[in-house]
């Protein structure tokens, strides 16, 4: 028994690599083994229920995978999705360069601070939808119309997290930068954008997810073209296993969108936890 | 040489018009080059404010401060300061904190890599350097602190209770560490501190100061030979130093219910 033990410490030590990274996946899997549980039993769930039942607004499972399938063979899908996703891609970048802009500026002087304070407050309380007719008036039927409303969603989070991210910068580091003769630009750039980056991250990322939602309703309520278009579409036509099918890409942008977001959260504040 | 004349801090206080709070008051005294100052008081006395003031980090409204008859306006290449809560930078490693400096400075990065080095190897940290502040105990975080602020190689170091948040025996090692640095190269520092040990141990002179207004109370001579072994502690001088701190002290604690 023993040389045989012996033997097989030395395999082991001989190919860490190889055990490391089977490991790796084992532990994947066993990592977001509930997670995949949690989806099969719902869909399940979901399809006994359609069948069951047999409502008009609850179609089996299976049915809205194969309208998502056959909207994806038809490529009308992918076009609409182009239309959107570029909408939201534009409107985001739009809301992040205004709202880290504010945010900053508001977080680090009070004056801008009790001056925007109120707008931003009412602004991110205030229902977004509630500027559609304006943008419609102004815009028309456009892109721009669309975007406008993405931005207005997203925007006001960020300033409101990035604002609060830098007014909590530990005041001792700043203090210290100064003490090494730091200018208020090499302030900005070498404490105050780094230390608040956690909390930028959660603003970046709630951002997001309300961008999403800005996407849909614009397109629903003016702009009348992308996946919110389609979903209005096939929805006055009562056709709910498309409208899900609508609905379900709609998802995967969002945990797509908030996934990019988290990976490059990880990466960059990898110090923070 | 450190000249401060008849300084005087008072700090605006919010909840109503009629003036202030006076922290300094009427504050004088000298430091010469290579002296080593320590400043101790009671909690109130002003000491950090009077440091920060020193530091150029505060401003101060009556009375002058100047360093080599240049009066102090704010921070500058021969001040460095090191804080009471180390305040490294999070997201940098140790190399990175104790380049800091150095590369607000815009040092060219291979030299101040190098320069860094040198101090964390001074300090005894070698090995650390890609370690993260988190990642190290207190007194290896001061450790740092003291590297960054030797790195830019000032003529006068301001310490603000650098060893005041650590435990007792790694404050005295420390103690020792910054003893044996300055006697290989002498800067002028100004030191203050809670401990009165500490400031009889480390200064030539140490500064008393009393609370409400803050003002200096007495500048007491410490005759102690240089290098000082830790046995001095022992020795009739060092007692009676500490002793005599005490007394006001406790007469200034007293005082105030």
């Amino acid at each position: 028994m023993k040389p045989m033990m012996v033997s097989e410490a030395a395999i082991r030590t001989a190919a860490p690599k190889r055990v490391g990274l089977s490991r790796r996946l084992q532990r994947l899997v066993q990592h977001h083994a509930l997670e995949v549980f949690a989806l099969v039993f719902g869909a399940a769930i979901w399809e006994v229920l359609g069948w069951g039942l047999a409502l008009q607004w609850l179609p089996p499972f299976s049915q809205v995978i194969k309208a998502l399938v056959q909207f994806l063979a038809s490529g009308v899908i992918l076009a609409n999705l182009q239309s959107s996703l570029s909408s939201l891609i534009i409107g985001f970048v739009l809301s992040l360069v205004f709202g880290l802009l504010v945010g900053a500026f508001m977080g680090r002087y009070r004056t801008v601070e009790k001056a925007l304070d109120v707008y931003v407050h009412a602004l991110f309380v205030c229902p977004s939808i509630l500027f559609a007719p304006i943008f419609f008036a102004i815009f028309g039927l456009s892109d721009a119309a669309r975007i406008a409303i993405i931005v207005v969603y997203s925007t006001f989070v960020i300033v409101m997290n990035t604002a609060t991210a830098i007014r909590t910068v530990d005041p001792s580091l700043v203090e210290m930068a100064y003490s090494f003769g730091c200018r208020e630009r090499q302030i900005f750039t070498r404490i105050l954008l780094p230390a608040s980056l956690p909390l930028v991250f959660a603003g970046i990322r709630l951002g997001v997810g309300r961008a999403v939602k800005g996407m849909i309703n614009g397109e629903m309520l003016i702009a009348f073209v992308g996946l919110g278009a389609l979903a209005e579409k096939y929805g006055a036509q009562f056709d709910a296993p498309k409208v899900f099918a609508i609905a379900m890409v709609v998802l995967i942008i969002g945990l797509v969108s908030d996934a990019i977001v988290q990976t490059l959260e990880n990466h960059l504040t990898r110090w923070a936890d | 040489m450190i000249r401060v004349k008849g300084l005087c801090k008072e700090f605006a206080t919010f909840d109503n018009g009629s003036g202030g709070v006076l922290a300094l008051s009427d504050i004088d005294f000298e430091v010469r080059d290579n002296e080593f100052v320590t400043v101790i008081g009671p909690s109130g006395c002003g000491k950090t404010t009077l440091l920060r003031i020193i530091a150029g980090l505060i401003p101060y409204h009556q009375g002058e401060v100047s360093i080599d008859s240049r009066p102090v306006v704010g921070p500058g290449p021969e001040r460095a300061v090191v804080f009471q809560s180390f305040a490294l930078l999070p997201w940098a490693d140790v190399l990175g904190n104790v380049t800091f400096g150095l590369d607000v400075r815009g040092e060219a990065k291979s030299e101040s890599q190098a320069r860094a080095k040198e101090l964390i190897k001074l300090v005894g940290l070698e090995g650390f350097e890609k370690r993260l502040p988190k990642e190290l105990s207190g007194g290896m975080q001061q450790r740092v602190g003291l590297a960054r602020a030797l790195a830019v190689n000032p003529r006068i170091l301001l310490m603000d209770e650098p060893f005041g948040a650590l435990d007792e025996q790694t404050r005295r090692l420390l103690q020792e560490q910054l003893l044996q640095l300055w006697e290989r190269e002498r800067k002028t520092v100004i030191f203050i501190t809670h401990s009165m040990e500490e400031a009889v141990m480390l200064g030539d002179r140490v500064m008393l100061m009393t609370p409400r207004p803050g003002r200096v109370k007495e500048m007491i001579d410490v005759p102690l030979k240089r290098p000082r072994p830790r046995d001095v502690e022992k020795s009739p001088a060092f007692v009676e130093i500490k002793e005599y701190l005490w007394e006001n002290l406790r007469a200034m604690q007293t005082a105030q219910p």
